[in-house]
């Protein structure tokens, strides 16, 4: 996940607390083995290495890419999966290192959902193209260890996966969980939000960006120009029922720029953004 | 500025199929590949003045791979105590022979005839595969032999369930074959012989016998709503070979006076004949369950009725309310009801002159009254405590048969129960981890 | 004849489609007390006990052994 995560059970029964923890943490690292692109031994890397074969995959993943079609629909082709490719040439390490035009047009050639040939349960890529799912994969396994944990009890959770959470239902002790988000260009929190359940992510250039004659390039990038989106706000917090849905939303958020305030009044979900 | 569309309505639909990658949840224990998952439980049975029995059982079941399990069970049934042998009572005592031969019991005027000879272990052990064969069909085969002093029974059985429905809908295919062969102290005796004095020749044809059973089983569960699912089984059952039971007897009495014939004046021994039943049974059952959630409590009722081909048919209703009383306490009554029709062999006692001669194969009589007309009723109370990783129960239980006396009774019968209402307790514990 | 409408009512079940949960519903029907047969060991305990003290046996599945009770 490379970011902290963390579990908050309410309950005086530590050693279930300490199951349900290991439920979620299981999960989590399930996940982050299955869709990892650094190993070598998962269904990904078979994936990427088929050199523009089909390769049959199993139901969940098959769920995650009729998703993520859905998700590349909904936004007009502003989400997409295959886009990952541009962090051979987009190094966010807050330096100025941009990318010349020859690099970033010789990878559009290996981006678009349009290009990949999806017929369940066979995926064929053309050689060279990938799937990333880190945009949505933290969301999902956030939603993924709060189904496996409700199976197992009904106490108040709140699940954490670096700043993407889910809240089964309402801590007992108080009225709702207290969540802060962080303000960018510092530690202080900004806000406190009350959560009593559903999900919260958020989309943020906090720690991940490049910065050239002035100019910040947020790490959200437009998968048809292979540029940064330009105007998109530092963070955009969504709240929505689930954390995939939130994620999604404060993810399309920030690729629509400087309409990203517009685009989410026009959901009519919670949001905060830090511009 | 463009507009935007509202998208949260698609996009949630789009998530919620996302989530359904849940895989198959069939509510069990689950059980983490290459743990084993243990169960243990105790029954004590005990009906007042007749049987006991004592029967602990364990069964462990491990995950060998995700589609993958294996379950093994012991079951030890320990019996004690007397029952009913199926002679009537007298206003004399009587007297009988051990199915030995060898020695007698007697009986006290007026009581219920009981033969206490029965002191057996019985040892029982289950194994049972699990596989799937396609992601939405799976197969378990099962085997079990039981051993007692004298009865083995061997086992075998295959059941394929499918899921269609995103399985919301799952048929239950099951066939079954068994073997069971008797062996009883003494050999088996002849139909409608008439018993001897100990120590002498007792009607007696061979050392054992077997029978044959073979079950086949339809079933559909569905799930109805989130909260609830049903359940119906076809069955059927097909029985050949040696159905009878080798220890009950039938009283002749004297057609006036009802009084049990002497057979032997100096062991003061009642004639009594052998019983003998059809060498062939076929029963229908239909059984049907339902189970909802209300609240975290469980309701569990089902209802069962059989009928078969000696023309005894039967309605069983059983009723579960399971009252979650915190997160890791439950306590759960119990009520069943149970009612049975007469076999049509079903004979209390013969009238002197007219029971079948011995040897006579092609007719059929008991008096045994677990083939008689009865209700029975059950009520019971448990507690419970469930934690994630191991959980305890206790319950105690009430059963009353209550057995229909014959009507047209003669003589001093008229005065005399026949069939008083058995009462038992059981006491269950069970423990699991 | 019982027999033939009860065939029939059970395909009529399996016709309604509108029942039924989906996949992320299931929560509850996960649980192990709402499975059909939740404590097997202790209804096998009872199964044999009435299974040995009247006429009928059975029904709710397979169950496992003979004995010379009945």
């Amino acid at each position: 996940m490379a970011s902290p995560c963390e579990i908050l059970v309410e309950t005086r029964d530590h050693v279930l607390a300490k199951k349900l923890i290991h439920i979620a943490a299981n999960e989590a690292w399930r996940i982050e083995r299955k869709f990892s692109r650094y190993r070598d031994d998962n269904i990904l890397y078979q994936i990427h290495h088929a050199c523009g074969g089909p390769v049959e995959i199993d139901d969940e993943l098959a769920l995650l890419l009729n998703f993520s079609e859905k998700c590349y629909q909904l936004t007009d082709g502003m989400f997409d999966i295959t886009s990952g490719v541009l962090r051979r040439i987009w190094k966010f390490d807050c330096s100025d290192n941009i990318p010349t035009q020859k690099q970033i047009d010789a990878l559009r050639l290996l981006i678009g959902w349009g290009k990949v040939s999806w017929q369940q349960p066979f995926i064929t890529l053309p050689e060279g193209m990938e799937l990333d799912l880190g945009g949505i994969g933290k969301e999902y396994a956030v939603d993924r260890a709060a189904v496996l944990i409700s199976q197992v009890s009904d106490l108040p959770v709140l699940i954490n996966f670096g700043g993407d959470l889910y809240a089964t239902k309402p801590p007992n002790s108080r009225e709702s969980w207290q969540v802060g988000i962080e303000s960018i260009g510092g530690l202080n929190k900004t806000g406190i939000i009350q959560v009593k359940s559903g999900g919260i992510a958020t989309s943020g250039d906090a720690r991940r960006y490049l910065e050239r004659d002035g100019i910040r390039y947020s790490h959200v990038l437009n998968p048809k120009t292979g540029w940064p989106v330009q105007g998109a706000p530092k963070s955009v917090t969504v709240a929505s029922p689930r954390c995939t849905d939130a994620g999604f939303l404060s993810t399309t958020a920030m690729l629509n720029g400087v309409a990203a305030k517009s685009f989410l009044e026009a959901q009519g979900v919670p949001y905060w953004i830090q511009n | 500025m463009k507009k935007h569309k509202k998208i949260t309505m698609a996009l949630a639909v789009a998530t919620s199929s996302l989530m359904s990658v849940t895989p198959d949840v069939h509510a069990e224990e689950s059980a983490d590949i290459g743990d084993w998952d243990i169960d243990a439980a105790v029954l004590y049975y005990t009906e007042s003045d007749r049987v006991s029995a004592f029967e602990p059982v364990i069964s462990a079941k491990k995950q060998i791979d995700t589609d993958e399990s294996i379950s093994l069970k012991l079951t030890l049934d320990s019996l004690t105590g007397p029952s009913a042998n199926g002679a009537v009572p007298s206003i004399n005592p009587q007297t009988f022979t051990r199915p030995s031969g060898n020695n007698g019991y007697t009986t006290s005027a007026n009581e219920t005839p009981l033969d206490d000879t029965f002191k057996d272990t019985r040892i029982a052990f289950n194994a049972s595969w699990e596989q799937a064969l396609t992601r939405m069909t799976r197969l378990t085969l099962g085997g079990n032999i039981s051993n007692e002093y004298d009865y083995l029974s061997l086992g075998l059985s295959a059941v394929v369930a499918h899921d269609i429905n995103q399985r919301n809908t799952t048929f239950t295919t099951g066939v079954s074959f068994a073997n069971d062969t008797i062996e009883p102290e003494g050999g088996l005796p002849t139909a409608f012989g008439v018993m001897q004095p100990s120590g002498t020749l007792q009607p007696r044809q061979t050392d054992s016998d077997d029978k044959t059973i073979f079950d086949v089983l339809f079933g559909v569960t569905q799930i109805i709503d989130k909260d609830s699912l049903f359940q119906v089984n076809y069955s059927y059952s097909q029985a050949d070979g040696y159905l009878t039971d080798p220890f009950k007897v039938i009283s002749v009495v004297d057609g006036v006076i009802g009084l049990p014939i002497i057979e032997d004046a100096t062991t003061n021994l009642s004639q009594v004949v052998y019983e003998n039943r059809p060498d062939s049974r076929a029963k229908h059952s239909v059984f049907t369950q339902y189970k909802r959630n209300i609240i975290g409590d469980v309701l569990d009722v089902s209802y069962r009725y059989m009928f078969d081909d000696w023309d005894i048919n039967s309605h069983t209703l059983d009723f579960r309310y399971r009252l979650k009383t915190s997160e890791t306490t439950f306590w759960q009554p119990h009520l069943r009801y149970y009612q049975q029709s007469e076999a049509d062999f079903f004979r209390p006692y013969f009238i002197s002159g007219q029971h079948p001669g011995e040897g006579t194969d092609n007719v059929y009589a008991t008096s045994d009254y677990r083939l008689g007309e009865m209700t029975t009723y059950t009520v019971g109370l448990e507690y419970g405590e469930k934690y994630h990783d191991h959980g305890w129960s206790i319950s105690g239980e009430f059963y009353l048969q209550s057995i229909s006396e014959p009507t047209k009774k003669v003589g001093q019968l008229v005065q005399q129960e026949l069939y008083p209402d058995v009462d038992a307790f059981m006491l269950r514990f069970s423990y699991d981890f | 004849m019982k027999l033939i409408i009860f065939i029939l009512s059970l395909t009529s079940i399996t016709a309604c489609s509108e029942l039924g949960v989906k996949p992320w519903e299931r929560n509850v029907l996960a649980k192990p007390e709402m499975s059909l047969d939740s404590t097997p060991l202790t209804s096998a305990l009872d199964d044999h006990t009435y299974f040995s003290k009247e006429a009928s046996s059975g029904g709710r599945g397979f169950g496992g052994g003979g004995c010379g009770c009945n």
